[in-house]
C-alpha cells in the first residue's frame, strides 16, 4: 500500500531520477513525464494525489500545466519545482492554486519534507 | 568737434538755397524799384524839357511876330548857353535851321530821311504834328533828351502886318532842344551802386544769421548724433549724446540715448545668457556622461543578470542530481569513514555552486525592481531578525540607532532587504566574529535634496586603497575561497543605483569601515 501517487514532470532526466530515488524508498508511487503534454496524458489515464512540475520547460511551462491541472483535476495538489525563482512567479503560482514551491537544487530532506507536508494536510 | 563744412552738408545746402533765393528776390525787388524810379525821373525830365521848349518858343514869340531875326538868334544863343542845355534849334517848315544856339547849324537843311524829320513825317502816312521826345546816347558818357515841339500857326501869325504865313498852314516850324541827362544818369548810377551794396549787405547779414542759426540748431546736434551712432556701431554702448533741448532734435537725442541703454541692457543679458548657457551645457554634458556611464554599467549588470538566469536554470538541475545522489551515497558509508567525508566534500562543493548561482540571480532581480513607499527602519529590523540568531553574530556587539522620523523612500523592499543583509553579513565577516557593528539611520540634505541615509559601521580590518575602486566589480572578493562569491557588493551597488541612490565608503585599515547608503527621500503627500 503506497503512501500516495505522485507524478513528476521535468524535462531533465537527472531531476526525475533524483525524485524517484528520494521518494520511492519513502513509500510513494511515482510516475514520470518529460513534458507538460505527456504529464496531462498520464493524468487522464489515472488519478494522482500530487504533481511535482518544473517551471521552465519547452512548449508548455509549469504555470500552464498548473492551470490545466487545477481546471480538470482540482483535487490534485501541485508543487512547483524551479531553479529560477522570482517573487512574481511564486505569487502567480500560489494564486493559481499551487500548494508550495521547491527551489532547485534541493536536498532529499527538503523534498521529503515538502511532499510529506502535502500528504499530511491532504489526509487531515 | 569736427563739423562738415562743404556745400554738400545739410547746412551748406540750406544756406546755399536760401541765400540764392534771397539774392534773386532782392535783385528782382530792387530792379523793379530802380526801373520805376528811373521812369519817374525821366518823366519829370521830359516835363521839364517841354517847359523848356515852351519857354524858348514864348521867349522868341514877340521877335517872331515882329520879324526880328537877330533878336531871335540872340535869345536862342542866350538860352542855349544855360547849364544842361546842349543845343536849341528852330526849324522852318522846309526843314531849314533858321536859328540855332550853335551858329554853325544856321542855314543847314535837314534831309527828309533824318531821324528828326521822321519824328513827324513818315514816307507815306499823314504828318504827325504833336510834340515828341526821345533819349539817345550822347557823344559823352551820358544820355541826351531830345525834345521836339511844333510851332503852330496862330491868328497872331497870319494876321500880323507882315503876313509872313498863309492862314491854311498849320505848322510853321519847330523848336528842337537837346538837354543833357548827365545829372540824371549820375544819380541813377549812384542809386544802382547803393542798391547793389544794400542787396549784398542784406544777403550777407541774412546768410550769416542763417548760418549761425542752422549751425547751432541743426548741424552741431546732427554731427553729435552721427558721431554717437558711429561710436555705438564700434561697440561703445556707454556713449551718451548731450543735447538738452526741448525740440525735435532733443527728442531724437533722448530716443537715441534710450535706445542705446536698452541695447546695452539687451547685450548684457545676452552675454550673461551666453556665459551661463556654456556653463549649463557643460553641466548637462557631464550629467549625460554620468547617465551614460550608469547606463553602460546597468546594461552590463542586466546582461550579466540574463546570463546568470540562463546559467542558473541549466546548472540547478545537475546540482540537484549531485546533491540528491551525494546524500544517497552518504547513507551507504558509516559516519567518520574516509568515503563518508569525501562524499560530504562533494555535497559541500555542490552547495557552494548553488550559492554562486543564487548570487548571480541577484543581478537578474536587481534590474527589475517593484518600487513602493518603504520605511527603511522596518526593512532593517526584519533583516536584523534574520541574522541576529546566527552563530556568526554571537560575539559581535550590534548597536542599532534608528531615527523614528526617517523619511520614507520609494523602493523594492525585498531588494532593499537583500542589500541590508549583504551589508550586515559583510560587516560581520570584516569583524571576524568579534568587535562591533553600528547601524544608524538619519535624514540628510545635500544640494537642497533630501535623502534617507543608513550607515553600517564595523570595527573590522578596513579596506586597502587599491581594493577600494574594485569592490563593486562583479566577482571581486578578498574573502577566502569558498567564503564569498564576489557578487554581494556588485548586486548591492546595482540595486542602489536602480533606486537613484548612492553608496559611499569611509575606511581606515585596521580601524574599520563605514558604508553609507543614501536613497532619495519620498516627498510627503498629505
Amino acid at each position: 500500500m503506497s503512501k500516495g501517487r505522485i507524478l513528476v514532470i521535468d524535462d531533465e532526466d537527472i531531476v526525475r531520477l533524483s525524485c524517484s530515488r528520494t521518494l520511492v524508498p519513502e513509500g510513494y508511487e511515482l510516475a514520470m513525464a518529460k513534458n507538460g503534454q505527456e504529464g496531462l496524458k498520464i493524468l487522464e489515464e489515472g488519478s494522482y494525489d500530487l504533481v511535482l512540475t518544473d517551471l521552465k520547460m519547452p512548449n508548455m511551462d509549469g504555470i500552464e500545466v498548473l492551470a490545466k491541472i487545477k481546471e480538470r483535476w482540482p483535487s490534485t495538489d501541485v508543487v512547483i519545482v524551479t531553479g529560477y525563482q522570482t517573487v512574481e512567479t511564486a505569487v502567480k503560482a500560489i494564486k493559481l492554486g499551487a500548494f508550495d514551491y521547491i527551489e532547485k537544487p534541493f536536498t532529499p530532506d527538503t523534498l521529503i519534507a515538502t511532499v510529506s507536508n502535502v500528504f499530511r494536510i491532504r489526509n487531515k | 568737434m569736427r563739423v562738415r563744412k562743404s556745400y554738400t552738408s545739410l547746412t551748406g545746402k540750406l544756406i546755399l538755397t536760401i541765400g540764392m533765393l534771397m539774392i534773386a528776390g532782392s535783385m528782382l525787388f530792387w530792379l523793379f524799384l530802380f526801373k520805376h524810379q528811373e521812369k519817374e525821373l525821366i518823366q519829370s525830365s521830359v516835363k521839364y524839357g517841354y517847359s523848356f521848349v515852351d519857354f524858348v518858343r514864348n521867349s522868341t514869340r514877340y521877335a517872331m511876330l515882329t520879324v526880328h531875326g537877330t533878336l531871335i538868334q540872340q535869345t536862342v544863343e542866350a538860352i542855349g548857353g544855360a547849364e544842361g542845355v546842349m543845343n536849341v534849334r528852330i526849324f522852318n517848315s522846309t526843314g531849314k535851321v533858321v536859328y540855332s544856339a550853335d551858329k554853325k547849324h544856321v542855314g543847314t537843311i535837314l534831309d527828309k530821311s533824318s531821324p528828326l524829320c521822321l519824328t513827324c513825317h513818315t514816307a507815306s502816312g499823314p504828318v504827325k504834328d504833336t510834340p515828341s521826345w526821345k533819349i539817345h546816347k550822347g557823344e559823352q558818357n551820358y544820355r541826351v533828351l531830345n525834345i521836339v515841339q511844333p510851332i503852330y500857326n496862330q491868328p497872331d501869325c497870319y494876321t500880323a502886318s507882315c503876313h509872313a504865313h498863309p492862314k491854311e498852314q498849320r505848322v510853321l516850324g519847330l523848336v528842337e532842344a537837346d538837354l543833357s541827362l548827365e545829372l540824371l544818369d549820375y544819380s541813377i548810377r549812384q542809386q544802382g551802386i547803393a542798391i547793389t551794396a544794400y542787396v549784398v549787405a542784406f544777403s550777407v547779414v541774412i546768410s550769416g544769421t542763417l548760418c549761425i542759426i542752422l549751425w547751432n540748431l541743426v548741424s552741431t546736434p546732427l554731427t553729435l548724433l552721427s558721431q554717437g551712432m558711429r561710436k555705438v556701431a564700434s561697440g561703445d554702448l556707454d556713449h551718451k549724446i548731450e543735447i538738452n533741448r526741448g525740440d525735435e532734435i532733443g527728442e531724437l537725442a533722448d530716443a537715441f540715448n534710450t535706445m542705446n541703454s536698452e541695447l546695452k541692457k539687451a547685450k548684457n543679458e545676452l552675454m550673461d545668457w551666453g556665459n551661463t548657457l556654456e556653463k549649463k551645457v557643460q553641466e548637462k554634458t557631464e550629467a549625460i556622461q554620468r547617465a551614460q556611464q550608469q547606463l553602460i554599467h546597468s546594461e552590463k549588470l542586466a546582461s550579466l543578470g540574463r546570463m546568470a538566469a540562463g546559467v542558473a536554470h541549466e546548472i540547478n538541475s545537475p546540482l540537484t542530481g549531485i546533491i540528491t545522489f551525494g546524500h544517497l551515497l552518504l547513507k551507504k558509508f558509516p559516519k567518520g569513514s574516509e568515503e563518508y567525508e569525501d562524499v560530504e566534500v562533494v555535497i559541500d562543493q555542490a552547495n557552494r555552486c548553488s550559492n554562486i548561482i543564487k548570487g548571480l540571480l541577484g543581478f537578474a532581480r536587481a534590474t527589475t525592481a517593484d518600487k513602493a513607499a518603504t520605511n527603511i527602519n522596518d526593512v532593517l529590523n526584519s533583516s536584523l531578525n534574520i541574522v541576529r540568531n546566527k552563530a556568526d553574530f554571537f560575539n559581535i556587539k550590534l548597536d542599532v540607532n534608528l531615527d523614528p522620523a526617517l523619511a520614507k523612500v520609494k523602493a523594492d523592499a525585498p531588494q532593499l532587504q537583500q542589500v541590508f543583509l549583504n551589508m550586515i553579513v559583510n560587516a560581520a565577516d570584516a569583524c571576524e566574529g568579534k568587535g562591533a557593528i553600528t547601524i544608524t539611520t538619519r535624514n540628510v540634505t545635500e544640494n537642497g535634496n533630501d535623502f534617507a541615509e543608513v550607515e553600517f559601521r564595523d570595527t573590522g580590518y578596513g579596506i586597502k586603497d587599491e581594493d577600494l575602486e574594485k569592490i563593486f566589480e562583479p566577482f571581486f572578493t578578498t574573502k577566502p575561497v569558498g567564503k564569498g562569491t564576489g557578487l554581494g557588493l556588485a548586486v548591492t551597488h546595482g540595486i542602489i543605483q536602480e533606486h537613484g541612490g548612492k553608496i559611499t565608503i569611509k575606511t581606515r585599515v585596521g580601524e574599520g569601515t563605514s558604508f553609507f547608503i543614501r536613497l532619495p527621500a519620498l516627498k510627503e503627500t498629505s
